[in-house]
């Protein structure tokens, strides 16, 4: 039913519902931790394992959109379910641009729940794999010398090579050349795949050498 | 003697003398009748010395009848002499008293130096009355007519002193009795008049009784209440206006009546009656001389309360019983008036709180639904969980167990949260019981917590253990906490200072009170609200109705306590109440 490589985190303050709902989570066969405060979540060391948090929204000291916001701000990149006692619609949608992945009023049904940690799990390991694919990429374009990155970020804009050799200032055997490299370095079978590499890696035309 | 021719011619002339003296000393007498002593005794000095040729004449008139001692002294007036009688009678001290026989014949003159033959005559048969000394230089003194002459004179005079003397005592006596009935006369007519007082006054006294009794009798009839007097058999004996228009019973026909038969109604005669032996063989009646109230007894049957004063007097042997009774159906109804109009107050004060309470509780929805669901969230996920776990194969008895358990807590948690929520949201009538504040700040903060998580305010209490509880309504007092609380973090939510702090505070008073306060660092208030934070409909709030304040203040001075306002330092405001403690601590 669930991946044995993956974990739940909890944070309420309550330790009813928290044993209660760790427990609903364990039955139905997830590895759970709970937390009792957001601030224990934040100091705790966590496995390097696919991961999402169920959040409650009335925490003392820190609430669950203030540790929404702090994860974010430190990079921390994990799906959160919100439960709250009493959750307005200003609150949810808050909660929801800011990524999160359902916003769950007490008391919820127990398959809401087992839907929404599935799915927090699902993007996690999207995420996950999506952050080593990016990484993979990154370190390809590592390899790029400035000038192959040069061409690179022209050549997926969709210029040509004599468009792009008068840009640089040389010929359009050079960059025949260069554009080459590029593609073998970066495992590019087609421009259209360089093109979403590109994307993923927030790659664009620095100003100035962009077309009119 | 022997008698010359000469010699009898002149013997003849001083006899006729002595004859002539003699005749005038037997009408002095007569001269000196109704005279005073001491005049007698100088007409016959004079006489004496006008008769006989004397240098000395002296009389001592003893006391008598209260008169002092007269000494009186004449001389010749060749003597030229001015010596007082009592100077000479200092001379014949030694044989004044005495017998003429024992006086010497001769003694120095006291006043001239040579000697004078002397003659003491008494006065009266013993000389009772006094004594004459006469004297003279002359060696033949006393010659025999002189001898004669003053025997005679000593004579005239005792008479005529007796006489003085008897007059004297008579006049004295007279007098004396003349004093006497003047005294008695007085006496008698100061008695006279002293009793001519008294009966004025006697007179006075009974028209100011008769005023006094006309006066009483206005009072009695004028008074408001009823005057009526019982005798010791239990008749009527005095019966007053107002008695007859309460009653309905005319004086002339009261008079004379059973008292118990006449106002008393049925059911309360025997109890009458037995009261009245009771007083008569113990002096004690619990009725006598106190005011109370009870049902009286109308002439048409209609019976009607009354208050009621019973006063025993003794007069004699009997007694008298005054009855001072007022018709106080009027005041009873209008006590019912006030009470239905205080219940209806209290109806509208009770149903006003509750409609604070509802409208706090409202604002405090999220707080309730949070408190309420997190029992319930946990009951459904233990619930889905122990059904789980008892689908395993094989099932999990002891995680299912574990399960229940969880469940059964969070059931009793939330039934408790509803049963205090009940109590604030039902319109309870007003129940006394020992409170204790601390338990009921407690309970406030429980409801209030996650809204003030919600608002990021810093939520603190500081209740001191030791404090007494309050008698009071805990439901009143928990929605005093309540709405101070709920202002408090209203207030502070309204701004964006920092820190966002509300502090609540329980303490015992240096004069055993309880303080309880609920301190904001909100907006506070300015000086010039301060009055009217507390009157009704005064809001700064845009949905307030302004009830709050008022309803609490009402709620504390119900409870014998007070509320008020001040402000906090640096900002906010503090709102403190007082109640009396039930108990003193220990």
């Amino acid at each position: 039913m669930s991946d044995p490589n993956s974990i739940v985190f909890m944070v309420d303050d309550d330790p009813l519902v928290r044993d209660s709902v760790a427990d609903l989570l364990h039955s139905a066969g997830f590895e759970v931790r709970t937390f009792g405060s957001a601030t224990e979540f934040v100091q705790s060391k966590r496995p390097d394992l696919s991961a999402c948090l169920i959040l409650d929204v009335e925490l003392p000291g820190l609430s669950g959109p203030d540790l929404q916001a702090e994860l974010a701000h430190s990079g921390v990149e994990m799906p959160i379910i919100f439960l709250t006692g009493h959750g307005d619609i200003p609150m949810s949608v808050r909660a929801m641009k800011r990524g999160a992945v359902e916003f769950l009023t007490k008391p919820f049904r127990k398959q809401e729940l087992l839907d929404a940690v599935q799915e927090a799990l699902r993007r996690d390991s999207e995420g996950r794999l999506e952050r080593s694919e990016t990484s993979a990429l990154r370190a390809r374009l590592g390899t790029l010398t400035p000038r192959e990155h040069q061409v690179l970020a022209l050549v997926v804009t969709g210029l040509l090579n004599k468009q792009i050799a008068g840009q640089l200032g040389t010929t359009e055997e050079t960059i025949k050349v260069h554009r080459g490299r590029v593609m073998s370095k970066m495992g590019a079978g087609s421009l259209a795949v360089l093109v979403r590499m590109a994307e993923k890696l927030k790659i664009s035309a620095e100003p100035g050498i962009l077309p009119k | 003697m022997d008698l010359q021719p000469g010699d009898a011619a002149e013997e003849i002339k001083r006899l006729q003398r002595c004859i002539n003296d003699l005749v005038s000393l037997f009408s002095l007498p007569a001269m000196w009748s109704g005279g005073e002593p001491s005049q007698i005794v100088h007409s016959l000095l004079d006489a004496l010395l006008r008769m006989l040729q004397l240098d000395l004449v002296y009389v001592r008139l003893r006391e008598s009848g209260g008169r002092a001692p007269i000494e009186m002294v004449r001389f010749a007036q060749s003597q030229g002499q001015t010596a007082q009688g009592h100077e000479i009678g200092e001379v014949f001290k030694h044989w004044l008293g005495a017998d003429p026989q024992e006086w010497p014949p001769v003694i120095r003159n006291p006043i001239g130096g040579r000697d004078i033959s002397i003659l003491p005559l008494g006065l009266g048969l013993r000389g009772e009355i006094g004594e004459i000394v006469v004297g003279s230089e002359r060696a033949d003194f006393p010659r025999q007519t002189e001898r004669l002459i003053l025997s005679v004179a000593a004579n005239q005079a005792s008479i005529g002193l007796q006489g003085a003397r008897f007059l004297s005592e008579q006049k004295h006596v007279a007098t004396e009795l003349d004093r006497r009935v003047a005294q008695r006369t007085a006496e008698l007519a100061a008695a006279n008049e002293e009793l001519r007082q008294e009966i004025a006054d006697r007179k006075r006294a009974e028209e100011a009784f008769r005023r006094v009794e006309r006066e009483a009798r206005s009072i009695v009839d004028s008074a408001l209440d009823a005057v009526v007097a019982m005798d010791s058999d239990g008749f009527i004996t005095d019966w007053n206006k107002q008695a007859e228009e309460i009653f309905g019973w005319p004086r002339s026909e009261a008079l004379g009546r059973r008292m118990s038969e006449t106002i008393i109604p049925l059911q309360h005669r025997l109890s009458h009656e037995r009261g009245l032996q009771r007083f008569f063989k113990t002096g004690e009646g619990p009725v006598l001389n106190n005011r109370i109230e009870i049902t009286a007894l109308r002439r048409d049957g209609d019976e009607f309360p009354v208050e009621l004063t019973i006063t025993p007097l003794k007069s004699g042997d009997s007694w008298t019983f005054s009855s001072f009774v007022r018709d106080i159906s009027e005041r009873r109804r209008a006590e019912e008036k006030l009470r239905e109009s205080e219940l209806k107050l209290r109806n509208t004060q009770a149903e006003l709180a509750h409609v604070n309470r509802v409208m706090t509780m409202g604002e405090l929805t999220a707080s309730i639904a949070h408190e309420v669901n997190q029992p319930l969230s946990a009951i459904i996920a233990s619930g889905d969980s122990c059904r789980a776990w008892l689908s395993n194969d094989p099932p999990n008895l002891d995680k299912a167990r574990a399960a229940a358990s969880r469940i059964i807590q969070a059931a009793t948690q939330a039934s408790e949260i509803v049963q205090r929520l009940r109590a604030l949201f039902k319109k309870t009538t007003s129940m006394t019981a020992a409170v204790d504040m601390n338990a009921v700040i407690e309970d406030t903060i429980s409801l209030v917590h996650h809204e003030t998580e919600l608002k990021k305010i810093f939520l603190r209490t500081e209740l001191h253990a030791g404090v007494p509880s309050v008698s009071g309504d805990r439901v009143q007092l928990q929605q005093v906490i309540l709405n101070l609380t709920m202002n408090g973090i209203e207030s502070i939510a309204g701004q964006d200072h920092e820190p966002k702090r509300l502090m609540i505070r329980s303490m015992l008073s240096n004069t055993g009170e309880l303080l309880v306060s609920v301190e904001d660092t909100g907006l506070g208030f300015e000086a010039e609200h301060a009055d009217r934070l507390f009157a009704p409909f005064f809001t700064t709030k845009p949905q307030g109705i302004g009830m709050g304040l008022p309803i609490c203040r009402s709620i504390i001075e119900a409870h014998g306590g007070r509320l008020w306002a001040a402000k906090n330092e640096p900002r906010g405001a503090v709102f403190h109440f007082a109640l009396p403690v039930t108990a003193p601590t220990e």
